[in-house]
């Protein structure tokens, strides 16, 4: 886990690389790589790579970036893990390779070498990379399947830059600060900015999934190796496979399977635990193969207390079971609020998410940990979120004939009174679900011209339609596919890298594994929803019934009371919010 | 001791569990303790191979349900349940052996013990079984999955007899009635029947495509799956590329095997795999599956190939990478699987269970 940044001045006219600049960018993300950092500039200039590391795997300086294969050729910066290294590795030297450390970053050099551009395809991990190959002077650019890790990337049509964090990228004093109004109404809209937007307009986001090459032509053959919605449309299709193994047992394989991968590591690995089915389940199956009880780490806060929000109780009493290290640590409203401005400076884009990663991971990093597990990505592939009973029921309501009328003359909430207009599509559901603000909303927020050219740009129904391309089928494969692509992506996953980063932690989240996806996918369109009770089950020990029984409560921390956010009229205290991060960001 | 082996075929059938089960007969009546084996199959269907001594094969039983059911009767009056063995060599015979005796030795391979039976009395009676002997770990755990069953488990691999194979020249006669002159051959041998689509064939197909212009796909084998298999090749654009043989004669078998340069069967349904043990047993490198029995036919990847069979990209590496590997050659390590493995495992088994006893 690291910072990573790259510059590449692809154009002959384009000026030499700045070391100041390629420095402050990395300087920027220390927090991230606190062990060592480095940078490299090609003799000619035209080239520099930066890296800030967090040492898992591979502790010696072998493992420091940015990092030359055995030829002292091919060079990288790399940022996340690759959980399969070692086998990759048994092929590579079968095949004749040597390699000068244990690090799986070394690795990515020689399967660039061998398989080019496929390689991405052989990655079980979670990863942002660049790969300068200087005989074919071109750079390699590649990202996770899922987009776990970030990459950001400018391109002024001369000189390409690249690092995991936007705020890195201005660091470096090269790269423009106007705002992208299709990034700040995506902000509204969503709660998070929508990639590939960003909250600026010279900074874009590498689409999860995707790669792509750089050379004197600029950027080229970007091309996506991975799709959600593929992939669960090719499970539809592949269901014979799933009806032959007891449910439970499949999902205790393959989970198990992805755990096994996300445990390796040269340093100990803990893991954050609430009271629900994915992270106790998750930790269950974690201490069956690690064969040791984990370090657990649950969050408490004063105003939940013996409220059903309250998940220490429970958590302790599953953590005494499991005779698990475990440590309930307390939040308060004076911690929030003194955390508060280092908060904002480590959000790296405006966001309503991640406050409760951010204590949980520095709870993590108080116990010593680098590396943590976390059951996120439970509810998107179980499909436990409300949004997979209530986007079926909006769309097939709202296609109703005089369904959408009636509503709007019934309805008082603003949602519910704009569901003929977008109810009756997948996008336009979810849009209605998930939306924080509705595109009405927005020249009040924004002003109108801004929020009518951002909106256009931004093409919202359109974005979010995409993410359903090819239709994976069912409406349970639908929501899953819309769930893991917008909201896990874009606000799940973005803010777990900013807040656990801020504390030096790698958060790693075996159920957020492409690999898993495409091997479970058989089973989750069989089994649907049904999939969690399973999960539950497939423990050596299936979880109590104390425990899989609990109502679903979610992951929160008491904001409104903390910043005594009051609903109104038209505002919930999300939005309320949603406005005050968007004032104090910077 | 004398054991009742209670199966489905062995001597004079067709198909894995028919063999295994002769192997598993042979190797029992070789152990000096053991004085007899009463087979009692429920089919034969075709010519019997040679008996090994000390068993009695009892073919009456074969004639119908009655009458297996009286041979079943006749035979278990001989045994001294305290002493002997019953193996019940299926699971779905386990309501039938447990009337004749409360603790067999049960049997599992594959898919017919990965999830719960149709029978719920069936799932019922495995608590009490003296033990269960898998062909495999992930049919074990997979058995043990669902059925919390936490008796003795003993695990018992394949075995290959490698002299009946060997590497030979690819037979003129085959390559010419394939139209495989001038070709890289890929193979998978199998049942091709739509109740069975996690053999692996789709998955090999789809990366077709993608390979060099002069790989071929031998899919060795008959069923009712073979038309749709065509028309996806055909919409892959690889049909000319793709031959199916058909069922084929058992004396072809080894001569098949030698038409390929790599055996792969990226499946999602085998206890075992046998036919990997067949094909390394002919020199040909071997791809098999991560997610079952195929990783334990190649020893976790020892002996050959292992990939994901969702991930087409890996499939289409290991197949360039296997293409590459040099002149065929039969892994070392599959003596690992040689009968007389096979044999000294057995006897441990039966030691084991006449110590616990």
């Amino acid at each position: 886990m690291c910072g990573i940044a790259a510059l590449f001045s692809y154009r002959s006219a384009a000026p030499a690389v700045d070391r100041d600049e390629i420095e402050a960018i990395t300087e920027r993300m220390r927090p991230r790589g606190p062990d060592a950092g480095g940078t490299w500039i090609s003799p000619d200039s035209r080239v520099a790579l930066g890296a800030r590391r967090l040492a898992i795997i591979d502790l010696t300086d072998e493992g420091t970036q940015p990092m030359t294969d055995v030829d002292g050729e091919l060079r990288i910066v790399f940022n996340g893990e690759i959980y399969n290294y070692r086998e990759l590795r048994a092929r590579l030297e079968r095949l004749g390779a040597r390699f000068h450390s244990t690090t799986d970053t070394e690795v990515l050099l020689q399967l660039y070498r061998h398989d080019g551009a496929n390689m991405v395809e052989l990655l079980r991990g979670m990863f942002a990379f660049a790969i300068w190959d200087p005989r074919a002077r071109r750079m390699f650019v590649a990202r996770d399947p899922y987009g776990i890790k970030p990459l950001y990337i400018a391109d002024d049509g001369q000189t390409f830059r690249a690092a995991s964090t936007v705020k890195a990228l201005l660091a470096g004093g090269r790269v423009g600060r106007a705002r992208d109004l299709a990034g700040v109404a995506g902000f509204w809209l969503m709660g998070s900015v929508p990639e590939p937007h960003t909250i600026f307009e010279s900074i874009r986001a590498v689409e999860a999934g995707t790669s792509l090459f750089v050379d004197e032509r600029g950027i080229h053959d970007v091309r996506r190796h991975y799709s959600i919605a593929a992939t669960l449309l090719r499970g539809a299709h592949d269901v014979a496979a799933a009806r032959l193994v007891h449910p439970p047992t499949l999902l205790r394989e393959l989970v198990t399977d992805s755990l096994r991968h996300h445990l390796v590591s040269d340093v100990p690995v803990g893991a954050f635990l609430s009271s629900g089915i994915d992270s106790s389940a998750l930790v269950a199956l974690a201490t069956e193969a690690n064969g040791q009880p984990l370090r657990t780490v649950t969050l408490r806060f004063e105003e939940f207390l013996g409220r059903e929000s309250d998940e220490a109780p429970l958590a302790e009493r599953f953590a005494r079971q499991l005779e698990s290290d475990h440590v309930t640590r307390l939040v308060t409203r004076d911690e929030f609020n003194a955390d508060l401005p280092k908060l904002f400076d480590a959000m790296d884009q405006p966001t309503i998410d991640g406050t409760n990663t951010w204590f949980v991971s520095k709870a993590a990093a108080e116990r010593g940990l680098k590396v943590s597990i976390s059951g996120l990505g439970g509810d998107e592939l179980f499909g436990s979120y409300p949004s997979f009973r209530d986007l079926p029921r909006i769309v097939r309501t709202a296609r109703l004939p005089f369904a959408s009328a009636a509503a709007s003359r019934l309805a008082r909430s603003p949602k519910a009174t704009a569901m003929g207009r977008y109810g009756g599509t997948w996008a336009g559901a979810y849009l209605l679900k998930r939306g924080l603000f509705l595109p009405e909303d927005l020249p009040a927020l924004m002003g109108a011209p801004e929020a009518r050219e951002g909106l256009e740009r931004l093409a919202m129904i359109d974005h979010i339609g995409a993410t359903n391309d090819p239709d994976p089928g069912t409406p349970f494969g639908r929501v899953a596919a819309l769930e893991a692509s917008l909201y896990m992506r874009n606000q799940l996953l973005r803010d777990t890298d900013w807040a656990s980063m801020a504390h030096s932690l790698e958060v790693r989240t075996p159920l957020v594994d492409a690999t898993l996806l495409r091997q479970i996918a058989p089973l989750l369109m069989v089994e649907k929803q049904r999939c969690k009770r399973h999960f539950a089950e497939s423990p050596g020990t299936p979880l109590p019934a104390w425990l899989a029984g609990r109502k679903k409560t979610g992951f929160s921390v008491p904001l409104a009371e903390w910043m005594q956010l009051r609903p109104d009229g038209t505002s919930t205290r999300m939005r309320s919010w949603a406005r005050m991060v968007m004032e104090r960001w910077s | 001791m004398r054991i009742l082996h209670v199966g489905t075929d062995s001597f004079g059938g067709y198909g894995g569990i028919a063999l295994y089960n002769r192997e598993l007969i042979s190797a029992m009546a070789s152990h000096p303790s053991v004085d007899e084996v009463v087979v009692v199959p429920r089919i034969i269907v075709g010519a019997l191979e040679p008996i090994p001594e000390k068993v009695t094969f009892v073919t009456t039983a074969a004639r119908g349900m009655l009458a297996y059911l009286n041979a079943l009767r006749d035979a278990r009056e001989s045994f001294d349940l305290g002493r002997d063995l019953i193996v019940c060599a299926h699971v779905n015979l386990l309501p039938i052996v447990r009337m004749i005796a409360k603790r067999p030795l049960l049997m599992i391979y594959g898919i017919e013990a990965w999830k719960p039976l149709r029978d719920p009395l069936s799932n019922r009676l495995l608590r009490n079984v003296r033990g269960v002997v898998s062909i495999s770990d992930v049919t074990l755990d997979r058995f043990n999955g669902w059925s919390r069953y936490d008796g003795p488990s003993l695990l018992l691999p394949n075995s290959i007899r490698a002299e009946w194979y060997g590497i030979r020249p690819k037979n003129r006669n085959l390559v010419a009635r394939y139209g495989l002159e001038g070709k890289r051959v890929l193979m998978t041998l199998g049942r091709v029947v739509a109740a069975e689509r996690y053999k692996g064939f789709d998955e090999v197909l789809e990366v077709l495509p993608d390979l060099d212009g002069d790989i071929s796909y031998l899919i060795a084998g008959g069923g009712n799956d073979i038309p749709r298999l065509k028309r996806k090749a055909d919409t892959l654009g690889v049909s000319d590329r793709v031959v199916f043989t058909g069922l084929f004669p058992e004396e072809e078998k080894t001569d098949l095997y030698n038409l390929a340069d790599v055996y792969v069967m990226p499946s999602r349904g085998e206890g075992f795999g046998f036919v990997f043990l067949e094909a390394m047993a002919c020199g040909v490198p071997v791809i098999a599956s991560r997610l079952d029995g195929g990783r334990e036919a190649v020893r976790q990847g020892q002996l050959g190939r292992l990939v994901d069979p969702t991930n087409r990209m890996e499939i289409r590496m290991a197949i360039r990478d296997a293409l590459d590997a040099g002149p065929k050659r039969i892994p070392e390590g599959l003596g690992y699987f040689s009968y007389a493995e096979f044999e000294r495992r057995t006897h441990a088994i039966i030691d084991a269970l006449a110590a616990n006893a």
